[in-house]
C-alpha cells in the first residue's frame, strides 16, 4: 500500500520516463528497488507513521471502548447496590410497622402492651456509605486515565484528518454499543445541567453519586441551610408504606435537585451581591473594611492634636466628677475593637478619656443586618453590656441577637446575624420594649395591652433549644389598650409604662405588689412617650396628645411641671404629635421628637422650650442619648437616622437605613449603654447596627 | 410617595403613630396596589386585602395582573408564617413536651424535625416553634432571598418544602387541640387560607392535606401509589 502511494507519487515525478502508470506499478512490484528520491523516502516515512499511528488510536479506541464497558459495569453495580439499601430500608420499615401492628392486636386483644424489644423506628444504616466512597475514588482515577486518553485520540484522529463529525459518529457507536443512547436524555434531565462531562457512563456513575451527596451535606453551616437539606425523616407506622413511598422519593429528589443547583446559586448569589453593595453604595449605605481601618487611623490622628483633647477635657470638666470613672471603664471595657487599636495610649490617662470621646467622634458604618422579623421592627434594646440586642415586631415575636454569632458572610462587608431566641406570648404587635439595667430581664409591651417581663436567656443558647416556659417570667396586666411606650429604671428596679387607654403606669415587676401607681392627666388626653427624668430619680416625664409634656412627682403622684408648646389653634394636632420623649442621663433636659420634623429640647427646671430644629425630612420618631450625654441620635420617616452633638445641635453624620412600608421607615434607634454600637430598627422588618 | 390629597386638602400618612389605639390600629383607607411604590407593596398589599376580610380567601389569593408569581408566593408564605406566630402562642399555653411527646397529627406519621443537624423527634411543642423558627431564617435569607422583588427560580422551588413543615402545625393543633384550632380558625381562616393557597400553586400534594377544612375535601388515608 505505501509502495503504491510512493509509486504514484514517483509516476508523477517521472511519468515522462516510465510511460504508463499501469505499467510502472507493475514494474515497481516486481522490483521494489527502483528510483528512490529523498522527498520520496520522507514521504515514505510520512506514511509509515501515519499508519502507526492510525493503528495505535484504533488500539485507543478499543481500550477506551472497554474501559466504558467497566466503568459502565460499576456504576451498575453501584446502582444494584443501592436498590440494595433501598430495599434493605423498605424491609426494615416494614418490619417496623408489622411489628407496630402486632403490638397494636396484641393489645387489643389482651389489653397489655406487648414485650418485643426493639420498637424504634428504623434508622437508615449510612456505613455502606464508606466502602462506596472508595469505590468511587476508584471509578474517578480510571476515568481520568480515561480522559486522557480519550483526549490523546481525539488529537490523532484530527492529526489524521478524522474530523469531529466521524469522531461524533464514532462515540455514537460507542454509545450504541454500551446500550446508553436511550438513557442519555433522560439523565440530562436528571442532572439538571449538572456536568458538561461528555463521559455517558461516568454520568450514571456520578447520577448514583448524587444521591449521597445531601447525606454528606447534612452538616449544614447555617440553619437556613439545615431547612432545606433536613432529610425529611417523617417516619411511618402501618402498612400503607408502600403506596407512600413515592412522597419520601420526592423528596430525595428535592434533595438531588438541592445539590446540583447549589454551585449555580453560589454563583449567581455572588453577582447578585456584587450588584447590591453597589446599590448600598450608592445609598449611602456601603460599608467596608477599608473605611474602618481610615476611621482608626483618623482616631489616632486627632487623638494627637492637642486642641481637640483640651476641649473634651474642658468639657469634661464641667460635667459631674462620677463620669470620670465611668470613661475610664469605657476605654478598658466598651471599647472593643477600638480599645485595643489605641492600646499604646493607654498609659496615659488623660489619652484614655480623649479615646472613649473619640468613640462617638467617628463615623458610624453599617456593619450587622439582623433579618429574620416578617414584618416591622417596632423597637430594640441593646444588653447592658454584652454585644446583645433585642428587638421587636409587629410579627408578634421578640428576638435575642448575638453580634458576636455571625453567619459567615460573603464578599459584602455587611454580616447576617441569625436570632437566638423568639420571644413569643404576644397575641399582636409588639410595640415597645426595655432591658433591665443587669441585662437579666427585658419588658415588652403590645397592642395587646399586655406588659410581659422575660427573662433573658443566656447568649450563648442554641436557637433550636427545649422551650422553657420560665423564660416570660410573668405578665403586666393593668392596660386596656395598647401599651406604646417603656422605660427602666435600674436603680429601683421600677418599670414605666404609657398606653392607648391614657394612663401611665409605674411597676415593680419583680415584687409582690407590681403595680405602685398610675398617672393620668384627663385634659392632655393619651401619652405617646414616658422616661424617667435621669437627674431626679423620683420623676417621671411623659408627652400627651396634647402636644404637652407633665413631669410627675411618683411620690405624691402629682404633676409638678409642664413643658407647654404653644400651639398654634387650628393646627392639626396629629401633625405635630410628640413620637418619643426622652431625658438627659446627667442634664435636666428633656427630649422630644415630632411628627411635623422638628426635634425640641426643654428645660425640666423652668419649663421652657430652650431649643427647637428642624431636624428631619419627614417625622421624627425616635431618640437616643448616648450614655455620656455627648450625643443624639433619632430616627424619621424619611428613611434616615441622624447623629447630632448635643452641644451644637449640628448633625455630625446621617445614614439612610431603611425602606418605606406605607409611610413608615424608621421606628426606633439605640446607642450601647457600653459599647460602640448604634441600631436602627425599621418597617422594612430589619434591624441594623453600625458600628 | 405614596400620600394622597384628601377632599379637605390633608395628606393621609398610613402610619400608626405612637398612642394609636388598637382598633385604630393600621386603620387607614386602602391604598390601591397599582399606587403602591414601595419594595414591600406586595406585603403591604396582602395585608391591606386580610385586615379588611380575612373571610375573602379568593380575594386574597388573587395575585394582582402583571405581578411576578414568585414574589407573590413568597410575601404570602411570610404572611402564612407570621400569623402562624398566633397559633404557636396558643399551643404553648396547653401543648405541653410531656403530653405531645412527639409531633404528631393522625397517627400514621411522626414527623422529625428538621432544625436539626440531625433530625430529630422534638416535642410538638418545640417542633412548633423550630419550624417557625427555621422558616424565618430561610424566608430572611440573604442567600436565598436576597430581595423582595424578585425571586430566583431556583428559591421559589424552597418554597415547597417551608409549606408542608409548617402545614403540620395546623394538623397537630387539628388533631390533638381541636379547640385551640377550632378558636384560631375562625378568628383567622388561616388554615383555610393556607390549604387553597397550597393547592392553587401546587407547593403541596393533596395527600398531604389531612385536615379537612375544604368543603370539597375527601377523606385522607387511602392514596395512590
Amino acid at each position: 500500500m505505501e509502495d503504491n502511494s510512493l509509486n504514484m507519487q514517483n509516476g508523477g515525478q517521472m511519468g515522462p520516463q516510465g510511460g504508463s502508470v499501469g505499467n510502472n506499478k507493475q514494474n515497481d512490484e516486481i522490483n521494489p528497488k527502483s528510483q528512490y528520491s529523498i522527498p520520496g523516502i520522507l514521504h515514505f516515512i510520512q506514511h509509515e507513521w501515519a499508519r502507526f499511528e492510525l493503528e495505535r488510536s484504533q488500539w485507543e479506541v478499543d481500550r477506551a471502548e472497554l474501559q466504558a464497558r467497566i466503568a459502565f459495569l460499576q456504576g451498575e453495580r453501584k446502582g444494584q447496590e443501592n436498590l440494595k439499601n433501598d430495599l434493605v430500608r423498605r424491609i426494615k420499615m416494614l418490619e417496623y410497622a408489622l411489628k407496630q401492628e402486632r403490638a397494636k392486636f396484641h393489645k387489643l386483644k389482651y389489653g397489655t402492651e406487648l414485650q418485643q424489644g426493639d420498637m424504634k423506628p428504623p434508622v437508615i444504616d449510612e456505613s455502606s456509605e464508606s466502602q462506596l466512597d472508595s469505590d468511587q475514588s476508584f471509578v474517578s482515577v480510571s476515568n481520568s486515565t480515561w480522559k486522557q486518553g480519550r483526549q490523546l485520540l481525539r488529537q490523532y484522529l484530527q492529526e489524521i484528518g478524522y474530523t469531529d463529525r466521524i469522531i461524533d459518529v464514532r462515540s455514537t457507536r460507542v454509545r450504541a454499543l454500551l446500550g446508553l443512547n436511550n438513557n442519555n436524555a433522560d439523565q440530562e434531565d436528571n442532572q439538571n445541567g449538572g456536568g458538561l462531562n461528555a463521559n455517558e457512563s461516568n454520568k450514571r456513575a456520578s447520577e448514583t453519586q448524587g444521591r449521597r451527596t445531601p447525606a454528606k451535606k447534612a452538616q449544614p453551616s447555617s440553619l437556613a441551610e439545615a431547612m432545606m437539606l433536613d432529610t425529611e425523616a417523617a417516619v411511618m407506622a402501618n402498612l400503607e408504606f408502600l403506596s407512600n413511598t413515592d412522597v419520601d422519593m420526592d423528596d430525595d429528589d428535592d434533595m438531588n435537585d438541592d445539590a446540583d443547583i447549589e454551585p449555580g446559586d453560589e454563583i449567581e448569589d455572588d453577582v447578585k451581591m456584587g450588584k447590591k453593595d453597589k446599590m448600598d453604595n450608592d445609598l449611602g449605605l456601603g460599608d467596608d473594611v477599608d473605611a474602618i481601618a481610615l476611621e482608626v487611623f483618623n482616631e489616632l490622628n486627632r487623638l494627637s492634636e492637642a486642641e481637640k483633647k483640651q476641649d473634651i477635657k474642658t468639657e469634661q470638666g464641667k460635667r459631674a466628677i462620677g463620669i470620670n470613672d465611668e470613661d475610664n471603664v469605657d476605654s478598658s471595657l466598651g471599647l472593643g475593637e477600638l480599645a485595643q487599636l489605641t492600646v499604646n495610649n493607654d498609659a496615659e490617662s488623660t489619652y484614655d478619656i480623649a479615646s472613649s470621646k473619640e468613640a462617638f467622634r467617628k463615623t458610624w458604618n453599617a456593619k450587622y443586618t439582623l433579618r429574620s422579623h416578617f414584618d416591622a421592627v417596632r423597637a430594640l434594646a441593646f444588653h447592658p453590656t454584652e454585644p446583645v440586642l433585642i428587638t421587636a415586631s409587629e410579627d408578634h415575636t421578640l428576638k435575642l441577637w448575638n453580634l458576636q454569632k455571625t453567619v459567615p458572610a460573603k464578599k459584602s462587608a455587611s454580616l447576617d446575624v441569625e436570632p437566638l431566641y423568639t420571644f413569643r406570648s404576644h397575641t399582636g404587635p409588639v410595640l415597645c420594649l426595655a432591658i433591665s439595667g443587669t441585662g437579666e430581664h427585658c419588658y415588652s409591651g403590645g397592642l395587646d395591652g399586655i406588659i410581659n417581663c422575660w427573662n433573658v436567656p443566656n447568649s450563648n443558647i442554641d436557637p433550636y433549644d427545649l422551650y422553657e416556659p420560665d423564660i416570660l417570667n410573668a405578665n403586666l396586666h393593668g392596660h386596656s389598650d395598647a401599651v406604646w411606650g417603656l422605660a427602666v429604671l435600674n436603680s429601683k428596679q421600677y418599670l414605666l409604662s404609657c398606653s392607648a387607654d391614657k394612663t401611665v403606669k409605674l411597676w415593680a415587676p419583680h415584687a409582690k405588689q407590681q403595680l405602685l401607681s398610675t398617672y393620668v392627666s384627663e385634659q392632655d388626653g393619651i401619652p405617646s412617650s414616658v422616661d424617667f427624668v435621669r437627674d431626679e430619680p423620683n420623676r417621671i416625664v411623659a408627652s400627651y396628645f396634647s402636644l404637652n409634656c407633665v413631669i410627675f412627682d411618683t411620690e405624691t403622684g402629682k404633676p409638678v411641671a409642664r413643658l407647654e408648646s404653644t400651639a398654634a389653634d387650628g393646627v392639626n394636632s396629629t401633625a405635630r404629635q410628640i413620637n418619643k420623649i426622652v431625658c438627659h442621663p446627667t442634664l435636666p433636659l428633656t427630649i422630644t421628637a415630632h411628627e411635623d420634623r422638628h426635634i425640641r429640647f426643654w428645660d425640666n427646671h423652668t419649663g421652657k422650650m430652650v431649643h427647637s430644629m428642624v431636624a428631619h425630612l419627614d417625622a421624627v420618631t425616635s431618640l437616643a442619648v448616648d450614655p455620656n450625654g455627648l450625643y443624639l441620635l433619632s430616627g424619621s420617616h424619611d428613611c434616615s437616622i441622624r447623629l447630632w452633638h448635643l452641644d451644637n445641635k449640628t448633625c455630625v453624620q446621617e445614614i439612610t437605613a431603611h425602606r418605606k412600608k406605607f409611610d413608615e421607615s424608621i421606628l426606633d434607634v439605640a446607642f450601647h449603654p457600653s459599647r460602640p454600637y448604634i441600631a436602627s430598627a425599621g418597617a422594612d422588618g430589619l434591624a441594623k447596627v453600625f458600628v | 410617595m405614596s400620600k394622597m390629597k384628601m377632599a379637605d386638602g390633608s395628606t393621609i400618612l398610613r402610619r400608626n403613630r405612637p398612642g394609636t389605639k388598637a382598633k385604630d390600629f393600621c386603620r387607614w383607607p386602602d391604598e390601591p396596589f397599582e399606587e403602591m411604590d414601595s419594595t414591600l407593596a406586595v406585603q403591604q398589599y396582602i395585608q391591606q386585602l386580610i385586615r379588611r376580610d380575612p373571610n375573602n380567601i379568593d380575594l386574597i389569593l388573587k395575585m394582582p395582573e402583571s405581578q411576578d408569581e414568585g414574589v407573590w408566593k413568597y410575601e404570602h408564605l411570610r404572611q402564612f408564617c407570621m400569623e402562624l406566630n398566633g397559633l404557636a402562642v396558643r399551643l404553648q399555653g396547653e401543648c405541653h413536651p410531656e403530653t405531645c411527646t412527639q409531633m404528631t397529627a393522625t397517627e400514621q406519621w411522626i414527623f422529625l424535625c428538621a432544625a436539626h443537624k440531625t433530625p430529630k423527634e422534638c416535642p410538638a411543642i418545640d417542633y412548633t416553634r423550630h419550624t417557625l423558627d427555621g422558616a424565618a431564617c430561610l424566608l430572611n435569607s440573604n442567600k436565598y432571598f436576597p430581595s423582595r422583588v424578585s425571586i430566583k427560580e431556583s428559591s421559589v422551588a424552597k418554597l415547597g418544602s417551608v409549606c408542608r413543615r409548617v402545614y403540620r402545625i395546623f394538623s397537630h393543633a387539628y388533631f390533638h387541640h381541636r379547640s385551640i384550632f377550632d378558636e384560631f380558625e375562625t378568628e383567622t381562616c388561616l388554615c383555610k387560607r393556607f390549604t387553597q393557597f397550597v393547592t392553587k400553586y401546587n407547593l403541596m400534594s393533596k395527600d398531604n392535606l389531612i385536615v379537612p377544612i375544604l368543603e370539597e375535601e375527601n377523606t385522607p388515608g387511602e392514596s395512590e401509589a
